[in-house]
């Protein structure tokens, strides 16, 4: 039996409980948060039998064989470096780390201790991501990826975590990088990344505080970006993040040389894109009957999918705990390679440092632009090395 | 000068949370209309308090003080605690659909504003605002009366209801610490409290999850509180002597039917279609809800279930005895006037 705890007794920390209780050969046998009572809720909901208020403790005391960190951000490398001093293997919710650097000096340290290391990327483990997947390895595509966008929008409303975010010139997600990018985008960087064959792309970043924010007189929060990546000059992508367009997509398009695929996270589908044409007329005419039936397919996977009792709303983050686990147990290879982790970090890491460097503009250029000094300037793009 | 027959006088600072909210703003010109003259309003940094600076407008030099900061921050709490004689405690957890959210903004702020009053050991009151959710209403006989010597829920966690569970244990903590530290307190538990400037019709009423209003109240009377009278009621728990840990149940008199209601409510602010669900029908469906989410491992979160029918559409019976008994209450505004501003706000307010 594995033994789990959970550092973190917020919000996330609940899905981690609920789909690890849904795994079997697995217990969670302790939760920490530094607040006691945080602790003591999530151990009395969840039944585990042992909370505590110190991250040493705990792991003196119940020995875990995994922690699962859900805590903010800013403590995610520390609390990493210590689970995994004490041998123990480790689940960190997103973002992995706060930059590059610490990324690798985790990686590293997991490799040198032969500890198990993921990242809480479960979006790219939902029913369609992973139907995707093995096209994708099957060949469907006919090479290396062309071409790829991945739009990772987020509704700005005018819920309390908005309120508070804007109103709190100290709230945590201010104190990030990245500030309330840095809090979203790892789930869509990734899904690049996964696809990326090099180490080193060329990374181009505008983003801007959107009309809606500058309205309510915001000037910090960066709440729309797109973004270029280029590699070797073969595989190219881009990246869109966006507060106010509409729909809100979480949709990821990947083109290779023959064919393509659009993933609609929200709706769980997954569409092939034949690169053959048919000929004259019926170009307009059978492709939408193809579209129709391919639609028809996903509706019903995903009613048999529901119908098994498989269609949770966290379904890919279950899927990831479990092969997680069993990368430890039955030693698969790892859910998501330590590479693709740390390019997701490199590439966050470009995208805001060409953000932060931005910033720093004339104030003549500031006022022309009017308060919105993130434009775009070809000297600004990274090279990643 | 002091009115004897209230625990402080009128010069003694009071600290109402969640100052700028729906019932926070009633009560604090309750008691401005009391004579107070030493309010600290306790909101949110992230809160609007133009509603509050309006009222501090209309009446000029009655001391009242407004302080922005954050319940979880422990050394807001002691300066919002330092010297009070009363806390109206009405701050509620937002984040009603996370647990932990719902937690964290109800018990643990609690917890902190607990901690900081003992320290400035002056307080002669904590009034705790609570609500009718936490009775769990399962053991009572349909029609049978719901007051303050009812159970409440055991066993929150298997409930799985954010406001619930927050509202359970933070009326445990209240209490504990009245035990441990002999904190002055009393809780009330407001029904359903409306008034102008509240849109939602109640789930008590009927929901429109589904595309259509579908009425499930029927004929049972639907425990409302008029938010003025629920505010007389908790500035009268917070001030009257000798309630120390009371528990009040708060609601008006003339409680009119959910059919009743929802009559006026189409006649006075919209029409719509509604269908009646009889209660043997619900029953049945919070029943079907609850075993297929529980047999599909929550892959339907249990958002119907038959504790929520207990609480919500089980026909019952409410008392305000104990509050015009023991603190002297009285609905001073009548159900049909309270309905009547009700659905003006509502045309107002679009």
């Amino acid at each position: 039996m594995l033994k789990v705890a959970i550092v973190g007794c917020g919000k996330i920390a609940d899905d981690h409980a609920l789909q690890i209780q849904r795994i079997s050969g697995c217990e969670i046998v302790a939760a920490c948060d530094t607040e006691p009572l945080m602790a003591k809720q999530l151990a009395e909901r969840f039944r585990v039998k042992r909370h505590f208020t110190d991250l040493v403790e705990l792991l003196n005391e119940a020995r875990p064989d995994v922690v699962h960190i859900t805590t903010p951000p800013e403590s995610h490398f520390k609390l990493a470096v210590s689970c995994l001093e004490r041998g123990c293997h480790v689940y960190v919710e997103k973002p992995f780390t706060l930059n590059y650097p610490d990324a690798q000096q985790l990686i590293g340290l997991a490799e040198e201790q032969k500890l198990k290391l993921t990242v809480g990327h479960d979006a790219q483990f939902n029913h369609a991501a992973r139907r995707m997947r093995e096209l994708v390895q099957s060949g469907y595509l006919g090479g290396v990826p062309v071409h790829m966008e991945s739009y990772y929008c987020y509704e700005l409303d005018d819920s309390s975590y908005v309120r508070a975010l804007l109103n709190d010139k100290q709230h945590w997600v201010r104190r990030l990088p990245g500030k309330l990018l840095h809090n979203i985008i790892s789930h869509g960087v990734a899904k690049m990344s996964e696809f990326l064959t090099t180490d080193a792309p060329q990374v181009i970043a505008h983003g801007f505080v959107s009309p809606l924010l500058r309205r309510m007189g915001e000037t910090e929060i960066v709440d729309e970006l797109r973004v270029i990546i280029s590699e070797k000059e073969q595989t190219t992508a881009y990246f869109t993040f966006s507060s106010q367009m509409r729909p809100s997509l979480h949709e990821f398009r990947i083109y290779g040389p023959q064919n393509g695929l659009v993933l609609d996270q929200d709706r769980d589908t997954l569409i092939r894109l034949r690169g053959t044409r048919f000929k004259s007329y019926a170009e307009k005419f059978v492709p939408p009957v193809i579209f129709a039936s391919q639609f028809l397919g996903n509706l019903t996977t995903n009613v048999r999918t529901f119908l098994a009792r498989d269609f949770h709303m966290k379904s890919g983050m279950k899927y990831l705990i479990e092969s997680f686990y069993d990368s430890i147990v039955r030693g698969t290879p790892l859910p998501i390679s330590h590479r693709e982790i740390l390019l997701t970090a490199r590439i966050m890491d470009g995208i805001f440092d060409q953000l932060s460097a931005r910033r720093v503009v004339p104030a003549c250029e500031s006022h022309v632009l009017d308060g919105m000094p993130l434009q775009f300037n070809p000297k600004h793009s990274t090279t990643l090395t | 000068m002091e009115d004897r027959s209230e625990i402080v006088g009128h010069e003694a600072p009071i600290l109402i949370t969640g100052a700028a909210g729906f019932m926070g703003l009633r009560l604090v010109e309750n008691l401005i209309e009391r004579g107070f003259r030493n309010l600290r309003c306790f909101v949110r940094a992230s809160g609007a308090v133009d509603k509050l600076e309006a009222i501090a407008d209309r009446y000029p030099g009655r001391g009242i003080e407004i302080v922005k900061g954050n319940l979880l921050s422990r050394s807001d709490c002691a300066v919002a605690t330092k010297d009070v004689t009363v806390i109206f405690h009405l701050a509620a957890g937002t984040g009603q659909k996370s647990i932990p959210d719902a937690f964290m903004n109800s018990v643990v702020t609690t917890r902190n504003l607990l901690d900081a009053a003992l320290q400035h050991k002056g307080l002669r009151r904590f009034a705790n605002v609570s609500s009718f959710v936490v009775y769990p209403n399962v053991r009572n006989p349909t029609s049978g009366l719901l007051d303050e010597s009812c159970q409440v829920e055991q066993h929150p966690e298997l409930v799985l209801d954010a406001y619930c569970y927050a509202k359970v244990k933070q009326d445990e903590l209240v209490t504990e610490y009245g035990k441990k530290y002999g904190l002055p307190y009393v809780i009330l538990r407001p029904g359903s409290v409306f008034g102008p400037g509240k849109k939602q019709i109640t789930g008590r009423i009927g929901i429109d999850t589904f595309g259509v209003f579908l009425h499930l109240g029927g004929g049972n009377r639907i425990p409302f509180t008029y938010v003025d009278n629920c505010a007389d009621a908790i500035a009268l728990a917070g001030l009257t002597p000798g309630v120390d840990g009371e528990i009040f149940n708060v609601v008006d008199d003339d409680l009119p039917t959910s059919r009743e209601f929802l009559r006026l409510y189409k006649r006075n602010v919209k029409t719509f279609t509604s269908i009646y669900v009889p209660h043997a029908i619900s029953y049945a469906f919070c029943r079907l809800w609850e075993q297929y989410s529980r047999w599909s491992y929550g892959q339907l979160p249990p958002g119907f279930n038959r504790r929520r029918w207990h609480v919500e559409m089980k026909r019952t019976h409410y008392s305000n005895d104990k509050l015009k008994k023991r603190l002297g209450w009285v609905s001073k505004v009548p159900m049909d006037e309270g309905l009547r501003r009700f659905f003006q706000g509502c045309l107002e307010n679009g």
